[in-house]
C-alpha cells in the first residue's frame, strides 16, 4: 500500500513537473532566463477560478466531456508503475485498459470538440481522430514486444525487476524507448506533429480542438494533457531504464529528464511537420515497432535454439 | 411428423396475424416472438445452468437420415442472444412502421409480420437443430422471409435491387451449405453437426471446412463476400436492419463455430486458425476502413458490421491457435471473447440501427451530411445512440470493451507464451487498427449527425421518437449495461458455452478469466466514479460563477454559417487519403471546377463504393447477359416449337444411351 501510494505520487509529481522542464530547456536554448518553474500550476489556479462562456450549439455533452478526458486519464494513470513500484490498479491485460482509456478520453474530446459546430474545430478532431488511430497499433506493438520479452501481460509484472529481460535484450528495450518517447510527441500535440504555441487555426490539432472551452474546463483539459504526457513518458523511462538498473529513483527522474529535454530541444531546434508528414512520422512509428517486435522474436528465437 | 407440425405452426401464424388488425398486427407478431423466445429460453438457461444437452425433437426425416434438435450450451448461448434481439426488433417495429400503417395495404403489412415472426422463430430453430435436414429448412426458411422482409419499400428500385442481390448470395452460400452436408452425409452416414468430428479424423478436412467457412461466411458477411450487407441494410427497414445485423448474420458465426469445434488433430487446427484469423482480419480491416468512408448512417453501420464479424473471427482464429498449441488460456480467452463479442455486437448494432431509424423517420433522411445538430432536438435518441457507439468503439465502461479486452488478452497470452507468436502480432496490430478507426468512424457518425448545428429544416423540426421504440431500446442497452459494470458474472456464462470448444473444468475456466475480469469490473466503476467526481466538482465551481452563452468562436470570422460546419466526408479525408484506392468515387451532379472563382450554388452526391462490389457488374455478369439473350431466341412462343425440342431432346438421350454415353 506504501508502495502504490509512493507510485501514484510520483506519477504526479512527474505529470507536474514536465511542462516546467520543457519551458525551462526552451528558454535556456533561446537564451532567455525563462519563466518560473511551476508557472503553469499558477495558470492553471487562474483558470479554476473563473467562470465560463459556453458556444449556444453546444449540448450537455460538451459541459461533460471535460470530466470524461480527465477521468479517463487519472485512471489510466493509476496503471502505470514507477520503476519497480506497485501502482494502484493492475490485472492481466491491463495494458489493454490503458490504451483503451486513452481512447475513451480521445473520443470525448473529439465530439467536444465536433459539438461546437465550427469547422477549425472540427478539422482538429478530424485529425486527432486520424492519428489517434494510427498510433494504436504502434502502442499495442510496443507493448506486446514488451510482453514477448518478459513473458508477462500486466505493466506492474512486466516492469518488475525478478523478470527483467536479459542483457542480449537492451537493444530492442532502447529501441522501444525510442518509439515511445516519439509517441509522446504525438500524443501530447508537441512539435513536430503539432506546435502548442501555432497562432493559425488552420494548422492546430490539440489546440484548436479546445478553442471554446475555457476556465475550468480548460484547466481539466490541461491537467489530462500532463498526465498523458507522465503516462507515456513513464512507460518510456521504464523500458530505458529495464534496460539497466529499474529503480524508481532512477525510473522517475529519467521520465522527466527524457520528455523535458527531448521535447524542449525539438522545439527549440526543429520547425513542424507539414501536416500531410505526420501521417509518415505516425507510420515511422508502427514501422519501428514492428521492427523491435522482429527483432525480440528473433532474439528469442535464438536463445531458445542455444 | 415434425415438419407438419412446422408447417401448422407457420399457418397459424399467418392466420392469426393475416385478422388481426392493422395496428394489433405487432402485438401478435410480438406475442409470438416472445412466446417461442420465452419457451426456447427456458430450454437454454437449463442447457447453460447444467451445462448438459436437452433434447427438443427427433424424426425420420425426408433426406439426409435421422434429423434432431436439441440444445447443448452453445445453442442455449445463441437462444437467448436471438430471443433478446427479436423482441426488441419486434417490439420496435411497432413504432417504427407506425406512419405506415395507413400508407401500406393490411395484406402488405400483414406479409412483412408474418415475415417476421417467421425470421424470428427460424432463427431459433437454426440454433435449435443438430445439422442435416433441418438446419437447412430452417436456414433457407430465415433466408426467404428475410428477403421478404428487406422489400419491404418494394416500390423503390434500390430496395429491389438490394433484395435481388442478397437473394441469389444467399442460395450460392445455401448451395455450398447442401453441397458440405451431402458430402457429410455420405461419408458419415449422418448429417448432424456431431458426424463432422468422425469425418474430420478419417478424412481430409481442408475442402470440407473451407466449403462450410464460405456457405456460412456468406450469411455472416465475410469478406468478400459481404457485399450484400451494405447493399440490404439501408434498404430494409431499420427494425429489419437491427436483425440481420444484431441477430441473422451471427446464425453464420454460430455454423463456423460448428465447424471448427468438430477439428480434432493440431494440424487442421492450426490450419483452420490461421485461415480464420486470416478471414478475420481481411473482414476487419476491410469493414472498418469502408466504413469511415461512408457518408449514410444506415451504410457506415451495415460496414461496421463487417468489421464486428472481423473481430469476431479474429478471436476464434486465435482461440483454435491457442487450442492447436495445447495453450488453454490463449483458448480461452480467443473463444471467449469471440462469443461475448457475438452478444455485444448484437446489443449495440440493435441498439446503432434503432436509432438510425429514429434519426430517418423524423427527418427522413440517412445522408450526414444533412443531418447535424439532432442531440438538441432528440437528447433521448442521442443520448442512447452515444453510449451505442461508444459501446462499438470498445471503450470501457461498456461491453464492447470487455469482449475486445479478452481477445486481446488471448493474443497477449500467445505472445507472452511464446507459441504462434508472428500470427497473434498480426492479429493484434489488426485489431488494434481497427479500433483506432472505428472510433474515427463513430466520431464522424455521431458527431456530423447529432452534433453541431442543424444542415436541414427537417433536422430543426424534428421531434423525440414514441415510447415503444425507446422501450425497444432499452433491452439492447440493458445488456450493454450489464455486460459493461459485471463482466465477470457475463464471463460465466460465456465460459460455460465454450464449453463446446475447450474442454476445462467449467471452474478451471472460471479460474482463468475471472480475476481480470473481476479488475475489469472493478475498473469500470472506478471510471464512474472518478468521472462522477469530476463532474460534481466541476458543477460546484461553476455554480457561484458566472456563466454566459455565445456564439461559436469562428476565429476572427464573423458570420459564420451552418454549411461551413465540418461535414462527414472532410472528417474521414485524411484517412482517405492515406488509403485512396480502396474504395470508388462515385460523383453525381455537377461538381465545383478549380476555374470557378466565384462558384454559384452546385449539386453534388459522394458515395465512396466497394471495390469488391465491382465483381457484381463485372463484365462476366455482362457476358452472361449476352449469353442469355441468346439463348433467350428459343423461347419463341409457339407450342410446336417446343414440341419439336422435346422431340429433338428425347432423341439427344437415345443416341446418348444407343453410344454407351449415359
Amino acid at each position: 500500500m506504501m508502495m502504490a501510494a509512493l507510485n501514484t505520487l510520483l506519477l504526479f509529481l512527474v505529470a507536474l513537473s514536465i511542462p516546467g522542464v520543457i519551458n525551462r530547456t526552451r528558454a535556456r536554448l533561446a537564451g532567455r532566463r525563462g519563466i518560473r518553474f511551476m508557472q503553469h500550476l499558477y495558470d492553471l489556479r487562474l483558470h479554476l477560478r473563473k467562470g465560463a462562456v459556453y458556444s449556444s450549439v453546444t449540448t450537455a455533452l460538451f459541459r461533460a466531456m471535460p470530466s470524461v478526458y480527465l477521468g479517463a486519464a487519472v485512471v489510466a494513470a493509476l496503471m502505470i508503475p514507477v520503476g519497480e513500484l506497485r501502482p494502484l490498479l493492475s490485472f492481466d491485460g491491463d495494458v489493454v485498459c490503458l490504451a483503451y482509456l486513452l481512447a475513451l478520453g480521445r473520443f470525448a474530446l473529439v465530439l467536444a470538440a465536433l459539438d461546437t459546430g465550427s469547422a477549425f474545430e472540427g478539422m482538429g478532431a478530424s485529425r486527432e481522430a486520424l492519428y489517434g488511430a494510427l498510433v494504436e497499433p504502434a502502442l499495442m506493438l510496443a507493448l506486446g514486444t514488451l510482453a514477448l520479452l518478459t513473458g508477462c501481460t500486466s505493466l506492474a509484472r512486466i516492469f518488475d525487476p525478478a523478470v527483467l529481460p536479459g542483457a542480449q535484450h537492451a537493444i530492442v528495450l532502447l529501441l522501444l524507448t525510442y518509439l515511445l518517447v516519439k509517441i509522446v510527441f504525438t500524443e501530447s500535440g508537441r512539435v513536430p506533429v503539432d506546435d502548442p504555441r501555432t497562432h493559425l487555426e488552420l494548422t492546430m490539432i490539440h489546440e484548436v480542438m479546445c478553442l471554446d472551452c475555457c476556465g475550468v474546463d480548460l484547466a481539466m483539459i490541461k491537467m489530462a494533457g500532463w498526465l498523458k504526457t507522465a503516462i507515456f513518458s513513464l512507460l518510456a523511462a521504464d523500458t530505458l531504464a529495464a534496460a539497466f538498473c529499474l529503480r524508481w529513483w532512477i525510473a522517475a527522474p529519467l521520465a522527466v529528464a527524457l520528455t523535458g529535454l527531448t521535447v524542449g530541444v525539438v522545439e527549440s531546434t526543429q520547425a513542424r511537420n507539414k501536416l500531410s508528414r505526420n501521417v509518415i512520422f505516425i507510420l515511422t512509428i508502427a514501422a519501428l515497432a514492428a521492427l523491435a517486435f522482429f527483432t525480440a522474436y528473433l532474439l528469442q528465437l535464438n536463445i531458445g535454439l542455444a | 411428423m415434425f415438419f407438419l407440425y412446422t408447417l401448422f405452426v407457420l399457418a397459424l401464424i399467418t392466420a392469426v396475424v393475416c385478422i388481426a388488425p392493422p395496428k394489433a398486427k405487432a402485438w401478435c407478431a410480438l406475442t409470438f416472438v416472445v412466446g417461442a423466445g420465452a419457451a426456447l429460453s427456458a430450454k437454454a438457461v437449463e442447457a447453460l445452468a447444467g451445462g448438459r444437452t436437452v433434447g427438443l425433437w427427433a424424426a425420420r426425416s425426408l433426406a439426409l437420415g435421422r434429423d434432431s434438435g436439441s440444445l447443448d450450451p452453445l445453442s442455449a448461448f445463441f437462444v437467448l442472444l436471438i430471443a433478446v434481439g427479436a423482441a426488441a426488433a419486434t417490439l420496435y417495429s411497432r413504432g417504427y412502421l407506425g406512419h405506415a400503417l395507413d400508407r401500406k395495404s393490411p395484406a402488405h403489412l400483414s406479409l412483412h409480420y408474418v415475415a417476421l415472426t417467421v425470421m424470428s422463430l427460424s432463427m431459433l430453430g437454426v440454433v435449435a437443430s443438430d445439422g442435416g435436414y433441418s438446419f437447412l429448412f430452417f436456414w433457407e426458411l430465415m433466408t426467404v422471409a428475410s428477403f421478404l422482409l428487406i422489400l419491404f419499400d418494394a416500390e423503390r428500385r434500390e430496395v429491389r435491387r438490394a433484395a435481388l442481390a442478397y437473394l441469389i448470395m444467399m442460395h450460392v452460400g445455401f448451395v455450398l451449405l447442401v453441397v458440405g452436408f451431402v458430402r457429410l452425409h455420405a461419408a458419415t452416414g449422418s448429417a448432424s453437426f456431431a458426424a463432422l468430428t468422425p469425418y474430420f479424423a478419417d478424412h481430409a478436412f481442408l475442402p470440407l471446412f473451407l466449403v462450410f467457412l464460405a456457405g456460412f461466411g456468406m450469411k455472416a458477411g465475410l469478406f468478400p463476400m459481404h457485399v450484400w450487407l451494405p447493399e440490404a441494410h439501408p434498404a430494409a427497414p431499420s427494425h429489419v436492419s437491427a436483425l440481420m445485423s444484431g441477430v441473422m448474420i451471427k446464425t453464420g458465426i454460430y455454423g463456423i463455430l460448428r465447424v471448427v469445434a468438430a477439428l480434432g488433430t493440431p494440424e487442421a487446427l492450426r490450419t483452420a486458425g490461421l485461415i480464420v484469423l486470416a478471414a478475420g482480419i481481411a473482414t476487419g480491416l476491410w469493414g472498418v476502413i469502408l466504413a469511415a468512408a461512408q457518408n449514410d448512417m444506415k451504410r457506415l453501420l451495415a460496414y461496421s458490421s463487417i468489421e464486428n464479424i472481423g473481430v469476431i473471427l479474429i478471436g476464434a482464429g486465435i482461440a483454435l491457435l491457442g487450442k492447436s498449441a495445447g495453450n488453454p488460456g490463449v483458448a480461452l480467452c480467443g473463444i471467449a471473447g469471440a462469443l461475448l463479442h457475438t452478444l455485444n455486437h448484437s446489443f449495440f448494432k440493435s441498439l446503432l440501427f434503432f436509432g438510425a431509424g429514429n434519426v430517418l423517420t423524423q427527418t427522413g433522411t440517412t445522408s450526414l451530411d444533412s443531418l447535424g445538430g439532432a442531440a438538441r432536438h432528440m437528447p433521448l435518441t442521442a443520448a442512447l445512440f452515444l453510449i451505442g457507439a461508444a459501446a462499438i468503439c470498445a471503450l470501457p465502461p461498456f461491453n464492447g470493451f470487455v469482449s475486445e479486452l479478452l481477445i486481446y488478452s488471448g493474443m497477449f497470452k500467445g505472445i507472452a507464451s511464446g507459441s504462434d507468436v508472428l500470427a497473434s502480432a498480426a492479429g493484434l496490430t489488426a485489431l488494434a487498427l481497427i479500433g483506432g478507426i472505428v472510433a474515427l468512424a463513430f466520431a464522424k457518425l455521431y458527431g456530423t449527425v447529432f452534433l453541431g448545428s442543424p444542415r436541414s429544416h427537417e433536422v430543426a423540426e424534428a421531434a423525440e421518437v414514441d415510447n415503444f421504440r425507446l422501450a425497444a431500446m432499452a433491452l439492447p442497452l440493458a445488456g450493454i449495461l450489464f455486460v459493461g459494470l459485471f463482466p465477470a458474472t457475463a464471463a460465466t456464462i460465456v465460459t460455460r458455452a465454450a464449453g463446446f470448444f475447450v474442454r476445462t473444468p467449467v471452474s478451471a475456466s472460471d479460474w482463468l478469466l475471472a480475476p481480470a475480469l473481476t479488475a475489469v469490473g472493478r475498473t469500470a466503476w472506478l471510471l464512474i466514479a472518478v468521472v462522477a467526481a469530476l463532474a460534481w466538482l466541476r458543477h460546484r465551481a461553476l455554480r457561484a460563477r458566472k456563466v454566459t452563452q455565445g456564439p461559436t468562436w469562428g476565429c476572427g470570422f464573423t458570420a459564420p454559417n451552418v454549411r461551413m460546419q465540418y461535414t462527414g466526408e472532410s472528417f474521414s479525408e485524411g484517412l482517405q487519403s492515406i488509403m485512396p484506392s480502396l474504395t470508388r468515387q462515385d460523383g453525381e451532379g455537377d461538381a465545383v471546377v478549380k476555374s470557378e472563382i466565384f462558384p454559384s450554388a452546385h449539386r453534388f452526391d459522394i458515395r465512396r463504393k466497394d471495390r469488391i462490389g465491382n465483381l457484381l457488374s463485372a463484365w462476366w455478369v455482362e457476358l452472361l447477359h449476352q449469353i442469355n439473350l441468346r439463348v433467350m431466341r428459343l423461347r419463341t412462343g409457339k407450342i410446336n416449337h417446343y414440341i419439336l425440342f422435346a422431340l429433338a431432346f428425347l432423341t439427344l438421350i437415345f443416341i446418348l444411351s444407343m453410344l454407351n454415353l449415359l
